[in-house]
């Protein structure tokens, strides 16, 4: 059974696409990134798969279940934290969490307070007079807090600060640990590079690419930047070096393969520093996205 | 039904009862204790209205007998104002019962909740049927203790209630108008005008329709044609056949906008 699998999954708004045949599986247990620019259809994904809108054609299953007809037995185990939060104005964050755990039923006692003590939020603040990263700390809250067995999440760390998007992280890798499934949309490839298993690129309402993000970072390039102490007479360079240029004794090239080989290789020389740039996923997806 | 949400709904609504429910009872008692002070003045009314035209008279419901008893006096104001003010209420708040969460974005939260759409458009039904029961009574037990306080002579207790009977028809029928309008248009609209409009304008199409026989086919377009409040009419009686027909139509309505909200995509 695959947590999320969507069939040619398209939504039109009336002649504007949306989404068009979109086609996902999604292991349970993994963390899945979705990329793509503004407006590429991210948000429409997530909201034809959660039921909030009626796809034109294709079908979209959750754990086992049809997104359609099934919908309000498989969102008691998912937890979705949109990208906007809008909650009830007249509402604290503490009536607004109770008021979603009642729907859910059996919530832990105590866990309100605990997961609010984590994100330091103010629980009998009214939502109106929260800041936007306070709303997104409730809302956070909210899709995590009935423990579910899906987490979608809309770009979630917008509008939190370093230290709170830490926090985050840590616990979504804990959530993980424990078998959460989590798919979550981003533009921000840094996230996706440091969460996520595998990600798709969605690009003009379309999936260009399924990618393993280990698998893209293994295959890539690095920047070798060395500095020598003496200029060495004769180096033969490992193979898979290319663009090799000596500035006075310092040496720069381009390397493709694996890791070990270059780090054997480099504690046989005579260093005063030594520079691996990894090109971060930007480079290599802007491809993706410039095609 | 979801209790959680049916009960989420009169809490948030409870503020905007409270204040229509001021406005409601206080016009009820304010009727009916002028009602003393106009009664001694009974003939000179009776002189007065005579002067007026006679399609003015018809139009606002008044007769000679309008000032001879309590009821007379009341049912002209029932018919004219405290039903019209009932129905914005509930036709105010059954426009937006449903549309407020997608005009406030917070349709995301709700539908993303473990509840049907058809479970949120039942328990939000309930919720506001609920409201027009408790305004509706609370109403009608003021004006059976205003009668009871300002009324010189027996009543007809029965023709009394009959009329409240029609008003509670009108209640409805103009309230699930409200529930089906929200289907279909934009939420982020602001209903109240339209609300007024439609209920005030009934009012006034069959006002007009009466004034003069020439007019009179105007009066099928209205709902208050159909229920009658002018209790001092020697032959009154309650329109049952009418009177059902309306009620099912309201359910007509209420079950194609629950189709509707069923199949639509939600605005965020």
């Amino acid at each position: 059974m695959k947590a999320i699998e969507t069939h040619q999954l398209t939504k039109y708004y009336g002649d504007q696409p949306g989404i068009i045949d979109v086609s996902l599986e999604i292991e349970q247990g993994e963390i899945f990134g979705f990329i793509g620019p503004n407006g590429a259809g991210k948000s429409t994904a997530i909201r034809t798969i959660l039921g909030l809108l009626k796809p034109t054609s294709g079908s979209a299953k959750i754990l086992g279940m049809d997104t359609e007809t099934q919908g309000d037995q498989l969102r008691k185990k998912i937890g979705y934290l949109p990208s906007e939060v809008n909650y009830y104005d007249e509402m604290s964050s503490r009536e607004l969490l109770e008021y979603h755990c009642r729907f859910y039923g059996d919530v832990k006692p105590g866990e309100i307070e605990r997961l609010a003590e984590y994100y330091e939020l103010d629980l009998d603040k009214k939502i109106t007079d929260l800041s936007f990263g306070n709303k997104k700390k409730c809302a956070i809250i909210q899709s995590i807090i009935h423990e579910p067995e899906l987490l979608i999440m809309d770009e979630p760390t917008s509008g939190l600060d370093p230290l709170m998007q830490n926090h985050f992280f840590e616990m979504m890798e804990d959530l993980n640990k424990k078998g959460t499934t989590i798919f979550m949309s981003s533009h921000i490839l840094s996230e996706i590079q440091r969460l996520c298993d595998r990600a798709a690129i969605i690009r003009k309402s379309e999936i260009t690419a399924t990618e393993d993000i280990r698998q893209l970072l293994k295959k890539q390039m690095k920047k070798v930047l060395l500095v020598f102490e003496t200029k060495p007479d004769s180096l033969e360079l490992l193979e898979g070096s290319q663009k090799e240029k000596w500035h006075d004794n310092k040496l720069s090239f381009e390397y493709v393969g694996a890791t070990q080989p270059l780090l054997k290789w480099l504690a046989e020389l005579n260093l005063l520093d030594a520079v691996l740039e990894e090109p971060d996923l930007e480079s290599i997806f802007m491809n993706y996205y410039e095609r | 039904m979801n209790k959680n949400l049916y009960l989420k709904e009169l809490k948030r609504n409870r503020k905007n009862l409270l204040i229509w429910m001021s406005i409601i009872v206080g016009f009820t008692f304010m009727v009916l204790s002028i009602y003393p002070y106009m009664a001694e003045m009974g003939n000179n009314m009776t002189q007065l209205l005579d002067s007026m035209p006679v399609e003015i008279q018809k139009a606002m419901g008044m007769d000679a007998n309008t000032w001879s008893s309590i009821l007379g006096f009341y049912s002209t104001y029932y018919g004219v104002y405290i039903v019209v003010l009932l129905s914005i209420y509930t036709t105010s708040t059954g426009a937006t019962i449903i549309s407020k969460e997608e005009k406030d974005k917070t349709a995301e939260f709700l539908l993303t909740k473990p509840i049907s759409r058809q479970n949120i458009v039942i328990s939000k039904l309930m919720a506001l049927f609920t409201l027009c029961l408790i305004i509706y009574f609370v109403q009608v037990i003021c004006a059976v203790l205003g009668v009871l306080l300002f009324s010189q002579n027996p009543v007809n207790w029965e023709n009394f209630f009959l009329m409240h009977l029609g008003g509670f028809v009108l209640m409805i029928f103009f309230t699930c108008i409200g529930v089906l309008l929200s289907m279909f248009l934009q939420p982020k609209k602001n209903f109240m005008g339209m609300v007024v409009g439609i209920t005030f304008g009934s009012y006034f199409v069959n006002a007009v329709s009466k004034s003069t026989d020439t007019t009179e086919w105007l009066g099928y377009f209205s709902p208050f044609h159909y229920m009658n409040f002018e209790i001092t009419d020697p032959g009154y009686s309650f329109d049952y056949i009418s009177g059902v027909i309306m009620l099912v139509m309201g359910i007509a309505m209420l079950l194609y906008s629950n189709k509707k909200y069923g199949k639509k995509d939600i605005a965020t």
